[in-house]
């Protein structure tokens, strides 16, 4: 089939014509009609204007004229609403074209080998896939339509000057081969002066990025009168080559305008004389003129199109040709289904050599029973890892033979690798999402697109529950979903388990906890929960009364007032706003920089606003919705979480002394609206851990975390309540890139989405250098209990103290294996590892 | 030394009641690594520096583990200890004032050491992540650091050559971090 066979020549290889003629057939043809019914509608009026005139007008009938004057309404109605289809359906082919060029191209990126990676720049990328094609998508858009119109429309205009009198059609055609000849060198004139300009805009922004970056040398030498020297000198430059540019670009239009506006003074004069000698007639001259004219529209749309094409192509093959690489092994396996392999590795006078000539890999023999596990040790550089990727099909080696259960692995498909293989790098990637969805992201994998079932192709919520607490990181997201809220409505059986958690909790641990956790009081001021927490002490039932809209609640505001902390929360709130700016206000809105902030980093920019406002003029001057944003800081403010300002004492009492007033406040006015904190109820405002705390955490550190775990797990097994929460940590966001997880953490929710696979061949790249001693061993443990003998096991190791159970040792040196055998044989040999193990002699 | 005293004239902090991030400022700022390094990044530091604080007995560090950690000790004692074959040696004893780990935060390190809470501890905390974003951010103060960490090195091996060299004929054969 056509298509099929397109679909082999890699994209970066495909002509931008090609664009053209994969879009929306239907479409084009419909485009095509169109065209054909737009350019009748054009000339159209032009022969009724010469029959109004002539007929109508000339033998003065009044019904020839109402009628020709309809027809002509009809025409240029048609005329102009077809354009106007045109248009959209210009649009709808193009943008389609735009996307599906995107995605062939992303495609085609994601596959690139990982070599070229390193030479290139991830903001190249994006800057290619986002904004450089974007004119192919207005190209291919026009590419039919433009031309065809136009060319149609100078056909049928130029016809019809020819059916008039083909004498005249030659003087007025006789123009354009004097265009077609100067414009072209003019254009290049223009060019030249274009690329003239853009060399002087960067080097002026050079400039003015240097001094920016010396501005103390400048200020420390009085410098400015030689900076402004210097740059006023490239500035006149800069100017002179715009002016150039521009008069170039505008004498293309001149030219071009003034050559078409001749051709009516030829026709005054030629037509003229032959009306005046009786060999022409009026309405046909004047018809004459008007085509003559519309003849200008098309050429200029033709003119403009053709600049549009340079553009494309000239970004098209740009672009496409810094993607032109190689695809190193195809996706899927042609005419059969992904092989399941038996894990048996041999490799036979392996090498792998780079450019420069540089050999990573040299020689390398070896043979891994199924399910026997090998650990790879050496020096950084020694080639340990190269191998392991290698093998994972990572790397592609350059000679020699790799064969996994008999397969060469560079002529199997990515899709045989990934039904086989289970990886974990070192530096393991957490994508955007929730820790399900990336626990289960090799899984879905895969299922080579195939739709995913939980429990049936994919694993169940047991099997991935599992898998979290192999690799070590259950507690953290039984953490997790500690912190997550229990939204209105949600089970009363569980919120009641967690009351009933809570009561055993302030018994067993209440004593033993209070360093860690402060309380909920009614009389005493919460420094680590929220100034409105601390105010109203409830959570609101009404959502005018929610934390996020207190500050905008007339009642609230009145009631603020009225106890005289209006003001000082307002001032509050200026200094937050201001201590928060001054430190975070030019940093990245990365969680590491914004987990203590009391500006979430999606409003910090706003806040930069306000507090350049507040330099100009008073707090109670700024406009409302300035001063209800102070607000909700204040309200907001935490004293044992937000440290860059400091809770008044004063402050501190007032609000004490209006907890009270507002509670009476309340349940006198609006009783209801407040379910005030109570021992004996669930609070929906608060986490589930300070629910079951009846308090907050004074730290977030992990030692603070682990006291509080380490007390509240046996509880919540007692109320089987461990999966449930579990559950709920899984849907966790991890943040971009998994900001939001230590490195530790990402590292274990790497190996546990790679356990969860079950994969045949596991290849662990130093997969558990970031984890403290305790996790290491006890994935070690897990290794040697469950996966000895089912999986294959490659481990590239940096630590020498886990590596003394594994099956086989290979000792790698500047490429080479230098030793491979048993740990114990290898040690007593005295020989290499002995060295690495024991230190140089 | 207890910095809640020390004057304090930023509009953010109460009189009296120095904020805590006014304070983390002022430790960072007599800390040898960081005493050089501009305002802004140092800010940053003090802003993500966190207190933790610690029970007679507790571990700052373990041996053996990469915990990337570097403290700036506030309040109370610790004792370094380093044990071999099980075996615990109580070694060095730091009070206030001293900032310990600075190598941890520079680069993937395992303790050689552990540290031992000896009275109740506060600790200003900072840790590689952290501290690798805002070096991220900053990228010139990558320089002033590495200047700071050769000065601490060779003022260390400076100072134990005097104090032991001329009476330890064993340490003297394996003398010189600082050409390494």
């Amino acid at each position: 089939m056509a298509e099929t066979a397109r679909e082999q020549v890699p994209v970066t290889k495909r002509s931008l014509f090609s664009w053209v003629w994969e879009s929306d057939l239907k479409l084009q043809i419909l485009l095509l009609a169109i065209i054909v019914v737009t350019v009748f509608a054009r000339v159209l009026p032009l022969e009724l204007q010469k029959k109004i005139i002539n007929h109508a007008i000339g033998q003065r009938k009044l019904d020839m004229l109402l009628v020709y004057c309809g027809y002509y309404l009809i025409a240029v109605v048609t005329a102009g609403g077809l354009k106007y289809a045109i248009g959209v359906i210009q649009t709808k082919i193009g943008q389609a074209a735009l996307a599906n060029l995107r995605k062939k191209l992303y495609e085609h990126i994601l596959v690139l080998p990982l070599n070229y990676f390193r030479k290139t720049q991830a903001g190249m990328v994006v800057s290619s896939l986002v904004t450089e094609i974007v004119p192919v998508g207005d190209f291919v858009g026009m590419a039919l339509a433009i031309p065809v119109t136009n060319v149609l429309t100078l056909l049928a205009f130029g016809g019809y000057l020819f059916y008039l009198n083909w004498k005249m059609a030659l003087i007025t055609m006789a123009i354009y081969p004097i265009i077609i000849l100067l414009i072209p060198r003019l254009q290049r004139k223009t060019n030249q002066a274009n690329k003239k300009r853009v060399d002087a805009t960067r080097e002026i922004s050079s400039r003015i990025a240097e001094v920016v970056t010396g501005i103390h040398e400048v200020h420390g030498n009085g410098s400015y009168a030689i900076e402004n020297r210097k740059f006023g000198e490239q500035c006149d430059t800069l100017e002179r080559h715009r002016v150039t540019w521009n008069l170039y670009k505008m004498g293309v239009k001149a030219l071009n305008n003034f050559i078409v506006n001749l051709a009516p003074f030829t026709l005054f004069l030629v037509g003229g004389y032959l009306i005046i000698q009786g060999q022409f007639d009026l309405g046909a001259l004047v018809a004459f003129l008007s085509a003559q004219e519309k003849l200008f529209e098309p050429w200029k749309e033709l003119m403009d199109f053709y600049q549009v094409y340079q553009d494309a192509s000239v970004r098209y093959s740009r672009t496409l040709e810094y993607f032109d690489e190689p695809i190193e092994h195809a996706l899927a396996p042609s005419g059969r289904a992904p092989m399941k392999l038996e894990p048996r590795i041999e490799i036979e006078r392996l090498s792998f050599v780079v450019e420069g000539g540089i050999r990573l890999l040299s020689d390398v023999n070896m043979r891994i029973e199924p399910g026997e596990h090998l650990a790879l040790v050496g020096f950084s550089g020694s080639g340990k890892s190269t191998l392991a990727l290698c093998v994972g099909q990572l790397y592609k080696y350059t000679s020699g033979s790799l064969r996994l259960g008999g397969q060469e692995v560079a002529e199997l498909s990515k899709q045989d690798m990934a039904e086989n293989l289970g990886f974990v790098s070192q530096a393991p990637f957490i994508f955007t999402g929730t820790i399900r969805e990336n626990l289960l992201y090799s899984c879905e994998a895969a299922l080579h697109g195939a739709a995913p079932v939980e429990g049936g192709n994919m694993p169940s919520l047991d099997d991935q529950i599992a898998a979290l607490q192999q690799a070590g990181i259950f507690v953290d997201v039984l953490r997790f979903g500690l912190n997550a809220f229990l939204r209105d409505g949600s089970d009363a059986a569980l919120t009641e388990r967690l009351i009933r958690v809570r009561a055993s909790f302030r018994q067993e641990y209440g004593e033993a906890l209070t360093d860690v956790v402060e309380f909920f009081d009614e009389r005493v001021y919460l420094l680590h929960s929220s100034v409105a927490a601390n105010l109203t002490f409830g959570s609101s039932t009404d959502p005018a009364w929610a934390g996020e809209r207190l500050a905008r609640n007339p009642a609230f505001r009145a009631f603020l007032d009225e106890v005289q902390l209006g003001g000082p929360l307002l001032a509050l709130g200026g200094q937050i706003a201001q201590s928060t700016v001054d430190i975070l206000g030019n940093l990245p809105k990365d969680a590491v920089f914004f987990e203590g902030s009391p500006i979430p980093a999606e409003t910090i920019d706003e806040y930069k606003d306000i507090v350049r406002r507040m330099a100009r003029s008073r707090l109670f001057e700024l406009p409302e919705e300035d001063r209800d944003r102070l607000m909700d800081l204040a309200l907001g403010f935490t004293p044992g979480r937000h440290k860059m300002v400091s809770m008044p004492e004063m402050l501190e009492g007032m609000l004490l002394e209006a907890r009270a007033r507002f509670r009476a406040r309340i349940e006198a006015e609006r009783p209801g609206v407040f379910a005030f904190y109570r021992a004996d109820e669930y609070l929906g405002s608060q986490t589930i851990l300070d629910n079951i705390l009846f308090g907050k955490a004074k730290s977030l550190s992990p030692q603070v975390q682990e006291k509080i775990n380490q007390s509240i797990i046996q509880l919540l097994i007692e109320e089987d309540l461990l999966e449930a929460i579990v559950a709920l940590g899984m849907e966790f966001q991890v943040g971009s890139k998994g900001d939001k997880l230590s490195g530790g953490q990402r590292q274990k929710l790497a190996i546990a989405r790679c356990f969860l696979k079950q994969p045949r061949l596991l290849i662990m790249d130093e997969a558990t250098s970031a984890l403290d001693n305790k996790s290491q061993a006890r994935i070690q443990n897990l290794l040697e209990t469950r996966y000895k003998g089912r999986s294959t096991l490659i481990a590239v190791v940096h630590r020498l103290d886990i590596i003394k159970n594994y099956d086989k040792v290979a000792v790698m040196k500047a490429g080479k294996i230098v030793e491979l055998g048993g740990y114990a044989e290898l040690i007593a040999r005295k020989g290499a590892l002995y060295e690495l193990v024991h230190g140089k002699k | 030394m207890n910095s809640s005293t020390e004057k304090n004239d930023a509009p953010a902090c109460e009189k009296g009641a120095s904020c805590e991030f006014q304070q983390n400022m002022e430790l960072l700022r007599q800390t040898p690594l960081f005493a050089g390094l501009p305002l802004e990044p140092l800010k940053v530091l003090a802003y993500l520096a966190a207190r933790e604080s610690y029970r007679p007995g507790e571990m700052l560090f373990h041996q053996g583990e990469s915990d990337g950690q570097a403290f700036h000790l506030v309040e109370g004692s610790a004792r370094l200890l380093r044990e071999t074959d099980g075996v615990v040696q109580e070694l060095a004893l730091y009070g206030p004032g001293v900032f310990l780990g600075g190598l941890a935060l520079l680069g993937d390190m395992r303790r050689l050491f552990s540290l031992r809470a000896e009275s109740p501890v506060v600790v200003l905390v900072l840790n590689r992540e952290k501290f690798a974003k805002v070096v991220e951010q900053f990228p010139e103060i990558r320089e002033k650091l590495m200047e700071a960490m050769v000065d601490l090195v060779r003022d260390w091996e400076k100072r134990f050559l005097l104090d032991h060299a001329g009476n330890c004929a064993a340490c003297a054969a394996s003398l010189g971090v600082s050409v390494v």
